[in-house]
């Protein structure tokens, strides 16, 4: 009996155990089909929430389920790999995009009528990232990186947007001089070395960057000296404990005015404004170089609607991304957001970003180099090391032999 | 289950009670076998089947995504050993294992000591010792993270003590050590339960003899305390040491491996770099390797250490 009682127990047990690891695939009982929404934008929850609940409404027999859990690239790779994917993926037009494309993980829809909606610029950053012809996601929203300031301290001071890399420093040195900190870098979040650095590269390393790239031709090593010089000297207008602070060290303080600039994406903004509402801010371009009318500002895909070739449910699927691109509801998530929209006509009217307006209308945009760059590089740890030992030949060299080495790996 | 039980051979009895005892034996012995089998399961179904899962990719260029992967024999293994990175990850590893071993064998040996002493409050200290074992580490790193981040510097400034003004986490000499103290403070608690139950196995007489023969507290440590509680200094050493070679959750919690790489440690590596790296068959090799050598090292130390059991 004893016994009988012992293997059915330790049978039970290991069967909740299995059981645990599959399931959760099916329709919910009530006849509804079930979708699976899987994006990377935390901070955007709320607002798809929002939207979620009013494609519900408009059509009853869905049901759209939304995840976003933290280090979404990694959890998104680990489903992949075991075949567990969602219906509907939102990544970056990133490295994350490149990788799910060529495993095969989204519908083609190089053909769908919606990319007409899309701004052909941002489909054609989705095909040079990823090196492929065909496109394989919806380019939905997108984002910028400039320079935040903090209106106050500018006024207060008398200075004005600078334009130039040399007017930029001039700033910079007057703020310094009224005792002021300049900058509030966050080299403690390894990440956070990125956006300025993207900003810099993307204006100095060459127009034949890519195409020698595609050919085989790494050309960091000697095309990334002058960005890494530029870091260097950033690093001199620091705060004090600028090694030991993160990213949200530095949206509070920057937020309680404890700099004048930050270097960080527009994406910063709705945290910043979290920490201090009343603080008036706003972004110019990164003023990369001395020619102010070659600027580029650095926006790429932050969202992509992708469909996967895998999904039961395709056409609700395909329902559920329609609905997002409707001019109204697109409107609504770049709003909240703070970001920009990839669609046709949909403009962002916030006034903390209107200095970056102009260079979105007449297109002066370029797309973020590290997204060209192998996950495997991990270029933010090479810089992290950069700003801390100031050593630039030993950045490019690590860098340079960092990417031969992965692309010798595949 | 075997025919030649050497144990009822070597009995002298009677076949009849014999085959009774045996089917005794057998009933008794199947009991067991249910006992373990779950486990064996559950250990092969989620340990072992992984692992050898691991193996075979270590010898692909699969990325962790992909339909498809192609042989690539040991090629993965070559890069393995003319990648810095890697040895870099090695070097900070074995450097952090070293000094946390021996840095929690001599504290927890001191404050078990301590605690197994007849002082006032002794089970609420027990308790207070034993605390940092259950919290979770993912939250005492993260805890300790604002503490070095925010709370140290601010102390720092306040009483004009420069070297705290700075966050030492941001510093790439320095880092490791603030891994350390948390590392250190929290593994302590189990080594200590280990110590505290062998030195309560020292039978008090031999403190008496030693006394009458005149051996001071110092001594009394050396030659009768130490010896007598060597089993235990065995596995608290091995333990220690296989416990901080596979440092993780403290590294992600305060340093995420930086700044640069400099608190990178192959546990870490293994995972980044695999998994969010797209690296996945080369960090298997990877994996492979330190496999190897975590079970070498704890081989290699069992021996010494039994070894010097004996001797003593």
């Amino acid at each position: 009996m004893k016994k009988t009682i012992a293997i059915l127990s330790a049978g039970v047990l290991s069967l909740s155990l299995l059981a645990g690891c599959g399931g959760g695939e099916e329709d919910s009982s009530d006849g509804k089909v079930k979708i699976e929404f899987f994006h990377h934008k935390r901070e955007g929850m709320e607002t798809i929430d929002k939207l979620i609940a009013k494609f519900e409404k408009e059509n009853p027999n869905i049901d759209v389920e939304q995840a976003s859990p933290p280090e979404p690239s990694t959890v998104l790779r680990t489903r992949v790999s075991k075949s567990d994917i969602p219906d509907i993926i939102g990544v970056g037009g990133d490295m994350t995009y490149k990788d799910l494309s060529e495993a095969g993980v989204f519908a083609d829809i190089s053909d769908d009528k919606s990319l007409e909606k899309v701004q052909p610029a941002y489909v054609q950053m989705l095909k040079d990232v990823s090196g492929l012809e065909e496109v394989y996601a919806i380019p939905f929203a997108t984002n910028a990186v400039g320079v935040i300031y903090n209106k106050a301290v500018f006024t207060e001071l008398g200075l004005e947007i600078p334009k130039t890399w040399d007017e930029f420093i001039e700033v910079s040195e007057s703020i310094k001089a009224a005792g002021k900190t300049p900058f509030f870098h966050t080299y403690k979040d390894a990440w956070t070395t990125l956006p300025s650095f993207n900003a810099l590269v993307a204006n100095t390393q060459g127009d034949d960057f890519y195409s020698e790239l595609n050919k085989g031709n790494i050309l960091a090593g000697k095309r990334y000296k002058e960005a890494a010089e530029k870091m260097v000297q950033l690093t001199e207008y620091g705060h004090k404990n600028q090694q030991g602070v993160g990213y949200n060290d530095g949206n509070t303080a920057f937020a309680n005015g404890e700099a004048a600039m930050y270097l960080q994406g527009v994406w910063a903004i709705p945290e910043i404004k979290k920490a201090n509402p009343d603080l008036e801010l706003g972004v110019f371009p990164f003023p990369a170089t001395n020619h102010a009318d070659e600027v580029k500002v650095i926006s790429g895909v932050d969202l992509i609607l992708g469909l996967a070739a895998s999904s039961k449910h395709p056409e609700e699927a395909k329902k559920f991304i329609e609905f997002l691109l409707e001019e109204e509801n697109a409107k609504q998530y770049i709003q909240e957001q703070n970001s920009f929209s990839a669609l046709n006509g949909i403009t962002q009217d916030d006034p903390s970003v209107a200095d970056l307006k102009a260079s979105f209308e007449k297109g002066a945009l370029t797309d973020f180099p590290d997204h060209y760059i192998p996950t495997g590089v991990a270029p933010e740890k090479t810089l992290q090391t950069l700003v801390l030992e100031k050593d630039v030949d030993a950045f490019l060299e690590k860098l340079q032999k960092d990417w031969e080495k992965v692309q010798d790996r595949k | 289950m075997k025919e030649d039980n050497p144990a009822i051979q070597a009995q002298n009895i009677s076949p009849k009670v014999a085959s009774k005892t045996k089917r005794k034996m057998k009933s008794r012995e199947m009991a067991y076998y249910f006992m373990v089998l779950p486990a064996v399961i559950l250990f092969a179904a989620f340990h072992t089947f992984p692992a050898l899962q691991g193996i075979y990719y270590s010898f692909t260029n699969w990325n962790g995504i992909s339909l498809d992967y192609d042989f690539v024999g040991l090629k993965n293994y070559i890069n393995l050993f003319k990648d810095v990175t890697v040895l870099d990850s090695y070097l900070f590893t074995f450097k952090f294992a070293i000094f946390a071993a021996i840095l929690v064998n001599i504290i927890s040996l001191a404050v078990a000591i301590g605690l197994n002493s007849k002082i006032k409050g002794r089970n609420f200290f027990r308790a207070v010792y034993f605390l940092p074992n259950v919290l979770s580490v993912l939250i005492v790193g993260f805890i300790f993270n604002f503490f070095f981040t925010n709370i140290l510097p601010d102390l720092g400034e306040e009483y004009k003590i420069e070297f705290l003004t700075t966050n030492i986490l941001g510093s790439a000499d320095f880092a490791w050590i603030g891994i350390l103290l948390v590392f250190v403070w929290q593994a302590c608690a189990f080594n200590i339960i280990l110590y505290l139950s062998g030195l309560q196995t020292v039978p008090s007489e031999l403190y008496e003899a030693s006394s009458l023969d005149g051996a001071n507290k110092w001594q009394q440590f050396w030659k009768v305390t130490f010896p007598m509680i060597a089993p235990f200094f065995t596995i608290n050493m091995v333990l220690s040491m296989k416990n901080s070679l596979m440092v993780f959750d403290q590294i992600v919690a305060m340093t995420g491996g930086g700044p640069g790489n400099s608190t990178t440690s192959i546990s870490l590596l293994i995972y980044t770099g695999g998994f969010s790296g797209g690296e996945f068959a080369f960090q298997s090799a990877n994996a492979v390797i330190y496999f190897i050598v975590i079970m070498l090292i704890s081989v290699f130390q069992l021996k010494i250490l039994q070894k010097r059991e004996m001797d003593m």
